[in-house]
C-alpha cells in the first residue's frame, strides 16, 4: 500500500487505506482513464499523451494486465503491428473506486482544513 | 509523465485534475462533428428535388389543395439510414486512425430508431388522413410542434441531441438548440413557406434550404474549431 498522500496517520475507514496501489500511481491511472474513456486504446496514443517511454509503458501494461485490469490485443493494419489495450470489468470498477476514494480523501482534507 | 516525475502518492485534487484532462483530451481526439454536421446537410438539401418532384397537388375549384408530400416518404427513410451507417463508419475509422475506440454505435441506433418514428408517423398519416376528415382548423399549437418535431428535419435534430449527449459535447448541444428551435417554433416545414405566388413545392423547399443551410454553417464551423485545435 502506498498510502503517501500526506495526511498523518490515517485511522481505520481512511480514505487513504482503501487507495490500490495497482491502480494508485499517475501512469497507470491514466491508461486507466483513457482505455475507459475511449473504450479501446493503441499502445502508440498511451505514449504520446502520458509521455512515456515504450519501456515504462510496457512496464505498467504488463502490472495492470497481471492485475487482470486490462486486456492487451496484439495485431497487425497491412504491414504494422498495433497493440490494442481494452478495460476490463475489474479495471472498471478499480478505476471507479479509485476515483470515489480520492474525492473522499480530498473532501477529508478540506473539512480537516 | 514519467514514473519517476509521478510519484505514487501525488496531490489527489491534481491526480483528478489530470484524470478529467486525459478523459477531456480522449473525448475530444474521437468527435468528429463536423462530419455528421455535413452528411446531414447534404442528405437534406439532397432531399429538394425528391419532396418537389414527388409532391402530388389536386387543387380544387375553390382554391384549396390537397397535397401528398410522397418524395419525402420514399427518400428520407433510406437516406437517414445510409447517413447514420456513413457516420458511423467515419467516426470508427477516424477514431482507429487515431488509435482509439469510437463511440458511435449508440448514435447511429439513436438515429436509426428516429428514421423508424418518423417513417412510421408519416405512413400511419399517409394512410388515416385520405379517409377520415381533417382536425379542425386552425391546428392546436401542440399538434404543429409534433407533427414538425417527426418530420425528417426535427429527428435530425433528436439524433444530434443524442450525439451530443453521448459526446458530452457542450459546443453541439447548443448548436442542436439553435438549429432546433427554428426547426420546431419557427420554420413551417410542415405547411409551407414563402413569398406570395410560389408554388407549393417551392413553399416546402424554403424551410428545407434554411434547415439544411445551418447544419452546413453547424458543419463548417465544427470543421474550424477541429482545425484550431490541432494547431
Amino acid at each position: 500500500m502506498t498510502a503517501t498522500i500526506g495526511t498523518p496517520d490515517p485511522g481505520p475507514g481512511h480514505p487513504v487505506t482503501g487507495l490500490d496501489e495497482v491502480v494508485h500511481q499517475r501512469a497507470r491511472l491514466g491508461i486507466l482513464t483513457i482505455a475507459h474513456e475511449a473504450h479501446r486504446v493503441e499502445f502508440g496514443y498511451l505514449r504520446t499523451h502520458l509521455e512515456l517511454t515504450a519501456g515504462n509503458l510496457s512496464k505498467h501494461l504488463s502490472v495492470l494486465e497481471t492485475a487482470g485490469l486490462i486486456e492487451i490485443q496484439k495485431g497487425y493494419e497491412g504491414r504494422r503491428g498495433r497493440t490494442w489495450i481494452t478495460l476490463t470489468a475489474a479495471g472498471a470498477t478499480a478505476l471507479a473506486d479509485e476515483i470515489a476514494r480520492l474525492k473522499q480523501l480530498i473532501a477529508r482534507v478540506e473539512t480537516t482544513n | 509523465m514519467t514514473t519517476e516525475s509521478i510519484a505514487a502518492g501525488g496531490d489527489p485534487r491534481r491526480l483528478l485534475s489530470d484524470i478529467r484532462s486525459l478523459a477531456h483530451q480522449v473525448r475530444l481526439d474521437q468527435r468528429m462533428t463536423w462530419v455528421a454536421l455535413l452528411v446531414l446537410g447534404v442528405v437534406t438539401l439532397v432531399g429538394i428535388p425528391f419532396d418537389w418532384l414527388g409532391m402530388t397537388v389536386h387543387c380544387h375549384p375553390d382554391t384549396s389543395c390537397e397535397f401528398a408530400r410522397r418524395g419525402v416518404l420514399f427518400y428520407w427513410p433510406p437516406a437517414l439510414l445510409l447517413a447514420y451507417t456513413a457516420i458511423a463508419v467515419c467516426y470508427v475509422r477516424a477514431a482507429r486512425s487515431r488509435g482509439l475506440g469510437a463511440r458511435a454505435l449508440p448514435y447511429a441506433i439513436a438515429g436509426a430508431a428516429t428514421t423508424v418514428v418518423f417513417t412510421a408517423a408519416w405512413v400511419a398519416a399517409a394512410l388515416y388522413f385520405p379517409h377520415h376528415p381533417l382536425p379542425h382548423q386552425p391546428l392546436p399549437y401542440w399538434w404543429l410542434l409534433l407533427d414538425r418535431l417527426v418530420s425528417p428535419w426535427g429527428m435530425i435534430g433528436i439524433a444530434l441531441v443524442v450525439l451530443a449527449r453521448i459526446e458530452r459535447n457542450v459546443g453541439l448541444r447548443l448548436f442542436t438548440l439553435a438549429y432546433l428551435a427554428p426547426v420546431l417554433l419557427v420554420l413551417p416545414t410542415n405547411e409551407g413557406w414563402g413569398l406570395a405566388g410560389w408554388g407549393l413545392q417551392a413553399r416546402f423547399a424554403a424551410p428545407q434550404v434554411v434547415s439544411g443551410a445551418l447544419l452546413l454553417l453547424g458543419a463548417a464551423g465544427f470543421f474550424r474549431a477541429a482545425r484550431r485545435r490541432q494547431r
